[in-house]
């Protein structure tokens, strides 16, 4: 036979089903963003390890300017490196009839066999090249989707200097080339950069490098550490121009994606934990006072003789039903989105497979977090009630303060109208209560601000970086370094309004043990397109001599101002100096090393040259120009800011902005299903004394007015708190997750604060509305009958 | 107080073929089944019964808090069946002055409090003051009602009843949580404000012993008045034992 209580679970919750929907979805939107978020997380990690594993990622890069193929072998003897792979590796154009910028990339020789030993290609589409057939070539698959490149399509390439013609047979990714960047561009412009890869035959002698490399990917043998390795390889390539071996860390491609990745930790973990967590607590408020509604039939289940055991495994029931409900329904939402927001992923990570994952630990965790809380509530809800002797506990609770402290009476004035003196001291009488119920509707508003902080962030982004810092239009790299009177060339130009020359090297910078491989810009004093700034973006100078550091950087190499750092340049000269380091600036936009430029010829022993320059232009001008540019020789690669919008707005814009809606929405979820149990439950708890009020003839304005009054008084305590505690937890999930390629600052604009504010005023408004319903169909008559 | 009171003349209440029925189909209750009654100004009723005669509910049709089913009831030119929520809202906060048997006071106002709550709401109230007077009570004004003992919280019932000058004053079990002592208190109270401002009153028990009180007592059964008894010669509530 079906045990009573049993009945009575199953009938509670029918009764009680709005109020348990509204619980349940504020479990199962705290479920489902940690759900989505935490699986999505693991999802790009474990493609990245799987594509890094299936296409045998290399552990070391090196490159030269020529060596020998017989080297290889001396590479191979030295101890800890595993397998070799030499290749001929470099930059290349390719003209389209279809554009006047010109496309820059890289094209990589591939071995006769066709599949390299490392940094092997994921075929996405077509064949591998027949080597019988040298036109034959594999591109990148993201170039080929955004130029929308079909296999069997010519391509001109400009190959040291000598336009060739290639077919493309297939394309493929490369987890070398997951985000394909160059220098000066701070995103990846799958548009603009194509990788090339062609028969060793083609591209060894269109470079003359028969029988010769200037790229070598190695593997670290099991067990084997990579700084004597790293060493062994600089030092036997020496000779031949060896630009410094570096680890995967200082990969560009492995680089960027680790700090996207960091990125996605704060979007996907850290965040999510934090929302979760809040949740959690205010299932617990919510459960809580739900349970210390039922007050008096704890007490008449008491006095039946039902054990404190049997009482509180009831209520166990009651409350795991709903967090089991909750959680179901989060799984299943979570999994759900976690497929939709992987899905807008793909875009961006280039990964060969990229599904959403649903580790059964994750599944058990949440459910376990949120049952857990909801029964930690009941329970001392429960307990709290069980210790009252049961002739006590069946009275209704009289605010315990109101005889302790006379202030209350003196609340009381002639002129208040009295509904709101009962307000007060209901509000002031139980402060524990109040303080709760506050606390809850204020921890709603951080998860709705959680949301909206990610729309500022990237609009502030957005702003600094392009608007304020990089101030030009345009960029264009030169193929190898121009005298800095190549300005008034570019001057010239019709449709140029203003060009400013830069100086960017790659360089590595050591101090004691530790090193750091970056490229260091040289920028003229002055400089008007590219405008260094501080964190409260107040311009800074570039120091005269000296080197200036961002914070990444000089925490990672542990100096500090007056501190002196070697540069090893990695190219030309390949001059090694001691530097002083004159200022550690802010990571506005990410890791940056700067100089001024004419210090930076100096140190590399050249005279006053620029690779990078930064132009200001014309729009109506912009097609003359950029063929115009086209044709001068020197001009390797060029980038338009309006491009970078687009491409910031569809990757990186996109992918946050999904994730941030999907937390917008759960945390609007949240903030008014707490605001409405809040309500929901202050009604609950003070029928009888509404009804009351109405049988002594207040109308239902005047009876409204009482407990509408008391949750206004919460919310204007709450709004303001919830909103600073959002900015102190973004503040500090910002602080705690600075990345080094990029920092996303704690910026939440004031009309994000009025939003998050006016979203809970309106879910107010929303339990107003049916407190006021409720308070029509109060039953007037029943309340006659019944204390409680 | 004797029956020497002042004697009532035309019907201020107006009940014809009231009926009440609560539920449909198999869970069907008849409360109250075709009651015509009269009630004149000033007239202290007592209305006996046991528990399901259908006494609450002809008192709250009365005090308009329930509607009949069918059948009408005025008072004096209000028509109370068929009115709207705001109509009964009105007529009870003008004219009816109602005391339960559970007080129904708010424990968050004080005594006095309680009283001007509805002082604050009345066109022509006496002074809280003056209402705890006359219950008594004034000592306490400053008190809360978890303060006071049953006895003292039903007596503040009244003094809120009756602060606002009611043309009728309705009592339900007004004792049916009271010790002997205590419940003779509220009665003495009940008939003096009956007495004194010629508050038309009806009082719902079933204690017959209180019966005694009334100038006419109506004892229901089955949903009816069944017997109709005056009261040539009333006694005063400290007489009254149970």
């Amino acid at each position: 036979m079906v045990n009573v209580l049993d009945i009575k679970v199953a009938r509670d919750l029918w009764s009680m089903r709005l109020q348990v929907l509204s619980i349940a979805l504020l479990v199962a939107a705290g479920v489902a963003v940690f759900v989505m978020s935490v699986s999505n997380y693991q999802a790009l990690i474990g493609a990245m390890e799987a594509h890094y594993r299936n296409e045998r990622f290399a552990d070391i890069f090196v490159g030269m300017t020529r060596a020998p193929l017989s080297i290889v072998d001396r590479l191979r003897e030295i101890n800890g490196i595993g397998i070799v792979e030499p290749r001929v590796a470099e930059p290349v154009r390719v003209i389209r009839e279809d554009t006047n910028l010109p496309i820059s990339g890289r094209v990589i020789s591939l071995p006769a066999a066709g599949q390299p030993l490392l940094n092997r290609l994921h075929l996405v589409q077509g064949r591998w090249p027949d080597p019988l057939h040298p036109e034959e070539v594999i591109i990148n698959a993201a170039y080929a989707e955004a130029r929308a490149v079909r296999s069997g399509e010519t391509m001109e390439v400009v190959l040291n200097g000598r336009l060739q013609g290639f077919r493309v047979v297939g394309t493929a990714l490369s987890p070398e080339f997951i985000f394909a960047t160059r220098a000066a561009v701070p995103l990846p412009d799958d548009r603009n950069f194509v990788v090339v890869w062609a028969s060793e035959d083609a591209v060894a002698s269109a470079f003359d490098m028969r029988g010769a490399f200037n790229d070598a990917l190695m593997t670290l043998a099991p067990g084997a550490g990579p700084q004597h390795v790293l060493e062994e390889v600089d030092r036997l390539l020496a000779p031949y121009g060896g630009t410094g071996a570096y680890g995967r860390s200082d990969q560009p491609s492995h680089r960027f994606l680790k700090d996207e990745l960091a990125e996605q930790e704060t979007l996907s973990i850290v965040m999510p934990s934090v929302f979760f967590g809040i949740a959690a607590f205010l299932l617990n408020v919510v459960i809580g006072r739900m349970v210390e509604a039922q007050r008096g039939q704890i007490a008449s289940l008491k006095a039946l003789g039902f054990a404190n055991r049997t009482i509180a495994f009831h209520y166990f029931k009651l409350v795991t039903a709903i967090a089991l409900l909750g959680s179901a329904i989060g799984l299943v939402v979570g999994r759900w989105f976690a497929i939709g927001v992987v899905g807008s992923y793909g875009a961006f990570f280039r990964f060969p497979s990229l599904e959403a994952q649903l580790e059964p630990w994750l599944l058990v965790a949440a459910t376990l977090v949120s049952v857990g809380a909801a029964n930690l509530a009941a329970a001392s809800a429960v307990y709290r009630i069980a210790m009252l002797a049961p002739a006590e506990a069946m009275r209704p609770e009289t605010p315990p303060a109101l005889h302790t402290f006379s202030w209350l009476q003196a609340i009381g004035s002639q002129r208040i109208p009295l509904q709101y003196v009962i307000a007060a001291r209901t509000i002031l009488g139980r402060p524990v209560r109040t303080l709760l119920t506050t606390v809850g509707i204020a921890l709603a508003i951080p998860l709705i601000l959680f949301g909206l902080y990610w729309f500022d962030a990237i609009d502030y982004m957005i702003d600094v970086s392009f608007g304020r810092i990089e101030r030009g239009d345009a960029f264009v790299t030169f193929t190898e370094p121009v005298s800095a009177d190549a300005l008034y060339e570019l001057r010239a130009i019709p449709g140029v309004l203003e060009a400013e020359v830069q100086r960017v090297v790659p360089v590595t910078l050591r101090a004691g043990h530790r090193s750091y491989r970056t490229s260091a810009t040289g920028l003229d004093s002055g400089s008007e397109l590219k405008v260094l700034r501080d964190s409260a973006l107040r311009p800074i100078a570039v120091p005269s001599d000296g080197i200036m550091l961002s914070r990444t950087i000089a925490r990672q190499l542990d100096l500090n101002v007056g501190d002196s750092v070697t540069i090893e340049v990695l190219e030309g000269s390949r001059a090694v100096r001691e530097v002083t380091v004159r200022r550690i600036s802010d990571d506005i936009l990410g890791a940056s090393v700067t100089m001024e430029r004419t210090a930076l010829n100096r140190l590399m022993r050249e005279g006053s040259v620029a690779n990078v320059a930064a132009l200001r232009i014309d729009p109506g001008q912009s097609d003359r120009l950029w063929s115009r540019i086209r044709s001068m020789p020197k001009i390797e690669a060029s980038s338009v800011k309006a491009l970078w919008f687009a491409l910031f707005n569809e990757t990186i814009g996109g992918m946050v902005v999904i994730g941030a809606l999907v937390l917008l929405g759960f945390g609007m979820l949240i903030a008014i299903g707490v605001v409405y149990n809040s309500a929901r439950i202050a009604l609950q708890e003070r029928a009888w004394e509404l009804a009351s009020l109405r049988i002594v003839g207040l109308t239902r304005r005047e009876v409204c007015a009482v407990i509408v009054s008391e949750l206004a008084l919460e919310l204007i305590v709450a709004i303001p708190a919830g909103l600073l505690i959002g900015r102190y937890l973004i503040e500090l999930i910002a602080s705690a997750r600075a990345s080094e390629s990029f920092q996303i600052p704690a910026v939440i604009d004031r009309s994000s604060y009025a939003i998050a504010a006016l979203l809970v005023i309106g879910a107010a408004i929303a339990s107003f509305i049916t407190i006021r319903r409720r308070v029509d169909k109060l039953d007037l008559v029943a309340v006659l009958k019944t204390r409680d | 107080m004797e029956s020497s009171a002042k004697q009532p003349f035309a019907p201020v209440f107006v009940a014809r073929g009231l009926t009440k029925v609560y539920g449909a189909g198999d869970s069907r209750v008849v409360a109250l089944k075709d009651v015509d009654l009269d009630i004149r100004q000033g007239e202290f009723i007592i209305l006996l019964g046991p528990s399901g005669s259908g006494k609450s509910t002809l008192l709250n049709i009365l005090g308009g808090l329930d509607a009949p089913t069918s059948g009408t009831a005025t008072w004096r030119d209000h028509e109370l069946t068929g009115a709207s929520d705001e109509q009964l809202t009105t007529y009870r906060r003008e004219h009816v002055g109602f005391v339960f048997q559970f007080y129904n006071l708010i424990p968050s106002l004080t005594v006095e409090e309680n009283v001007r709550l509805v002082a604050q709401i009345a066109s022509n109230p006496m002074t809280p003051a003056e209402a705890l007077e006359l219950v008594g009570l004034s000592h306490r004004a400053g008190h809360f009602p978890s303060q006071l003992s049953g006895g003292e919280q039903q007596r503040v019932a009244v003094a809120r009843a009756i602060v606002k000058r009611p043309d009728i004053l309705l009592c339900d079990e007004p004792t049916g949580a009271l010790d002997v002592d205590t419940g003779r208190l509220v009665l003495a109270a009940i008939a003096k404000v009956n007495a004194e401002l010629n508050t038309t009153t009806a009082v719902i028990t079933h204690n017959s012993a209180i019966a005694g009180m009334a100038h006419r007592v109506l004892r229901l059964s089955g949903g009816r008045i069944v017997k109709e008894e005056p009261n040539p010669r009333r006694i005063r509530a400290e007489d009254v034992t149970w």
